[in-house]
């Protein structure tokens, strides 16, 4: 039997919980097919999202995962562009006719979709990111010119998470597009996915006893996120967050993790997202998202 | 005598890369051995840490740079550490650091201007100012400077010497580095 998950047409982090619940259980016990050929838009959550799913069932030693890609010949190309094919090409076995990646100018893709095995990848990651960043968030968001460099900080930290925490690599794509339904304005957005271990479970062995009955995934994430614990004794760490919470406040900008089944976010004044969201489908992992607005004036 | 430390160049050398990024744990430990092996040799009673030409500096090096300097010379630490070329996303990410692990180290702004990043009291705080903008004074002229009891001067200036924010040389206080 072969279980079809169906990639929604427009794939971004609320619609991320649809494509998690066709997966029905973890490891998955049945062939896979993700089908993408309706999808109209994806975001770099939504993307890497799909690659750690492909991961997910790699590391489970399950059967390789069918992909279609989608009929849009735009939506292909742009897929092909920021490097999706590529390293979906090694999870998945891809039907469809994928097009060759081509560069065409300036784009609104700040770093495209790039593995993060390592703590050099992360220095690569942000010397990469550096570059556009003052283009982009300067040039085209109005944001401060020093914003560039706390953007890069927040990256920095997101993607140090993956090799300190989850166990295994991840994923990390950043991009600038624009949030006309939730909030009429560009936004650059910094999405980092892992199939690692979860919050859950990396701080289990430290933190779940103070928190009793009601540890969880939700718990998990609130102790990481609000209250800035790390597995690790040592007083120093758990500052990663801490540090990203204060340049999103400045920036009126959004933070929202899922792992297992919870998502909890920090959500700004602009957005209508619930705070904690809680017995969603499971899904392996970390998935973090950052979102930061235009200036108001550079809508 | 101050023994100045540019921590671009040692970042390049201990990664063996172009890198112009402080970013990454295990980077900030290597760059924090370096420093720490200079010092080692080093008789200057004064260390300047020169961040310029640094780009990013991220909460991870930050802390392993600059926090668990200070706090591997708490036990008999007998040296002046002070921060130049810092801009300010950089400050922002030291100074919450520091508050975290309430310690404190002087930077020198805008142009040789010196200013406390992380965690004192509210009248250390104020007595490390009126020391930067009096010039070295005695803990009397300091307390009636802010019309304060010498006492508490004191109290705050003893503070500021112990976690090496200030020099004292007989009854005279001043600026680590300004002086």
């Amino acid at each position: 039997m072969t279980r079809v998950i169906e990639v929604p047409t427009h794939l971004d982090d609320h619609s991320f919980d649809q494509f998690a619940a066709g997966f029905d259980a973890w490891p998955p016990e049945e062939k896979l097919l993700v089908d993408a050929r309706g999808a109209q838009w994806a975001s770099p959550y939504g993307l890497i999202g799909m690659l750690t799913a492909g991961q997910a069932v790699a590391e489970a030693r399950r059967e390789r995962p069918l992909l279609t890609v989608p009929t849009s010949d735009e939506v292909k190309r742009y897929w092909a562009r920021v490097g999706f094919f590529r390293h979906a090409a090694e999870l998945f076995e891809l039907h469809g006719r994928v097009p060759k990646a081509s560069a065409t100018g300036p784009s609104d893709v700040l770093l495209d979709v790039t593995p993060i095995r390592a703590m050099d990848d992360v220095h690569q990651v942000v010397e990469k990111v550096n570059e556009a960043a003052l283009r982009i968030l300067h040039g085209e968001l109005g944001l401060e010119r020093n914003a560039t460099m706390r953007f890069s900080m927040a990256l920095s930290e997101a993607c140090q998470n993956i090799v300190e925490h989850a166990g295994t690599s991840g994923w990390v794509g950043v991009q600038v597009y624009s949030f006309r339904r939730r909030l009429g304005r560009r936004v650059a957005v910094i999405a980092v996915s892992d199939a690692g271990v979860g919050f859950r479970r990396s701080l289990e062995s430290t933190h779940a006893k103070r928190f009793g009955d009601r540890w969880g995934d939700g718990a998990a994430l609130e102790a990481a996120l609000i209250q800035g614990v790390s597995r690790f004794r040592d007083p120093s760490r758990g500052q990663g967050f801490a540090g990203i919470k204060g340049f999103l406040d400045r920036w009126k900008g959004k933070i929202s993790i899922r792992s297992g089944t919870a998502r909890l976010s920090i959500v700004p004044a602009w957005d209508d997202d619930v705070p904690l969201a809680d017995h969603l489908a499971f899904f392996p992992g970390a998935q973090v998202q950052i979102t930061i607005p235009a200036h108001e004036e550079s809508r | 005598m101050i023994e100045t430390i540019r921590i671009g160049h040692l970042l390049r050398e201990t990664t063996a890369s172009p890198y112009r990024n402080l970013v990454t744990r295990p980077t900030g430990a290597a760059v924090r051995n370096r420093i720490e092996e200079t010092l080692s040799r080093s008789d200057c009673p004064t260390a300047l840490l020169d961040f310029s030409g640094i780009e990013v500096l991220d909460f991870s090096c930050a802390e392993e740079i600059v926090a668990k300097l200070l706090l591997g010379q708490v036990s008999g630490r007998s040296r002046f550490v002070v921060l130049r070329g810092l801009r300010d996303d950089q400050r922002e990410a030291i100074e919450q650091v520091l508050t975290h692990h309430r310690l404190a180290i002087v930077a020198i702004v805008h142009g040789g201007e010196p200013l406390l990043l992380g965690w004192v009291s509210a009248d250390a705080r104020q007595a490390f100012a009126c020391v930067c903008r009096t010039g070295p004074a005695g803990a009397g002229d300091l307390a009636r400077a802010l019309g304060w009891p010498e006492p508490r001067m004191r109290e705050a200036l003893d503070a500021l010497a112990l976690h090496l924010l200030v020099r004292s040389e007989g009854d005279c206080y001043h600026a680590s580095l300004v002086a």
